[in-house]
């Protein structure tokens, strides 16, 4: 029986699912790029490679480059109309809930409210932190293979 | 020409068994043909492998079902497309990124300790 060639075929199916499922994690936020009033950026695993050699320590207890290194993608979704500031607060607090992410911090100030929330997955950690202020909310999603140990680092100055 | 005698034929001693297996022979090429995937079959690779060739079917859908999928998922919309094509750029709005979550975790810790102490 031709065994080398159902080998191929199923280490090709199991590539195609490992980039879809990298795909999958960053999709719940991706319907903001076509959003009218929002902006979106997205920065891409393969990007981050080619922007690795300019990081700079610019963060005490961080190595730039290592955090580079484990960051799969980076989403930045920013906005200061009403209506889309209510759509993507409810979409964070949809994910959220749906996903089982577990609150990491919760900073509470005068003019601004920010929650840290942290999923590790079997293939990939997230990090989601929304900031909600008087005038604009924004959330950033850091997808990658990092550890709660390197966020803790994030603290030690 | 001499003529046959039909009386005289008849004497000749019929071997034993040979009208039944005269009937069993009209009824084998009464039977229909062979389905011709089957003789197609004997002439695969696999040599009457059923087996083989079953997992190579699977694999061939689970192939096509893979490269369907890859590319109905593929980063066809702008979510997924790259914000910036200059590195430089999108290494400082990574790094504006990472130390906007460090600033706030240690906002955090800060009013943690705070509240401790």
């Amino acid at each position: 029986m031709n065994y080398k060639l159902f080998h191929k075929i199923v280490l090709m199916v199991a590539l195609m699912t490992t980039t879809i499922s990298v795909h999958a994690q960053v999709e719940a936020f991706e319907k903001y790029a076509d959003m009218k009033n929002v902006t979106y950026v997205y920065i891409s695993q393969a990007m981050l490679k080619l922007a690795k050699g300019l990081a700079t320590p610019s963060v005490p207890g961080m190595d730039m480059k290592d955090a580079f290194t484990k960051l799969n993608a980076v989403q930045i979704i920013t906005s200061d109309n009403k209506a889309a500031r209510a759509k993507l607060k409810a979409e964070v607090a949809e994910v959220v809930k749906r996903d089982k992410y577990e609150m990491l911090m919760q900073v509470d100030e005068d003019d601004s409210k920010v929650r840290i929330y942290f999923k590790d997955g079997k293939k990939q950690a997230v990090i989601l932190m929304s900031t909600d202020e008087s005038n604009e909310t924004s959330v950033i999603v850091f997808t990658g293979t990092f550890k709660i140990e390197d966020i803790q680092k994030m603290t030690e100055k | 020409m001499e003529k046959i005698d039909i009386k005289e034929l008849e004497r000749i001693p019929i071997p034993e068994g040979l009208e039944e297996r005269l009937s069993a022979k009209i009824d084998e090429w009464a039977r229909p043909s062979k389905s011709p995937l089957k003789g197609d079959f004997k002439s695969s690779p696999f040599k009457g492998d059923r087996r083989g060739s079953a997992l190579l079917l699977a694999a061939s859908f689970i192939l096509v079902c893979g490269i369907g999928l890859y590319f109905a998922l593929a980063p066809t919309n702008k979510g997924t497309v790259d914000t910036y094509d200059d590195p430089e750029t999108a290494s400082l709005e990574a790094q504006k990124a990472l130390q906007l979550l460090a600033t706030n975790l240690n906002k955090g810790m800060a009013q943690y300790e705070k509240a401790v102490n």
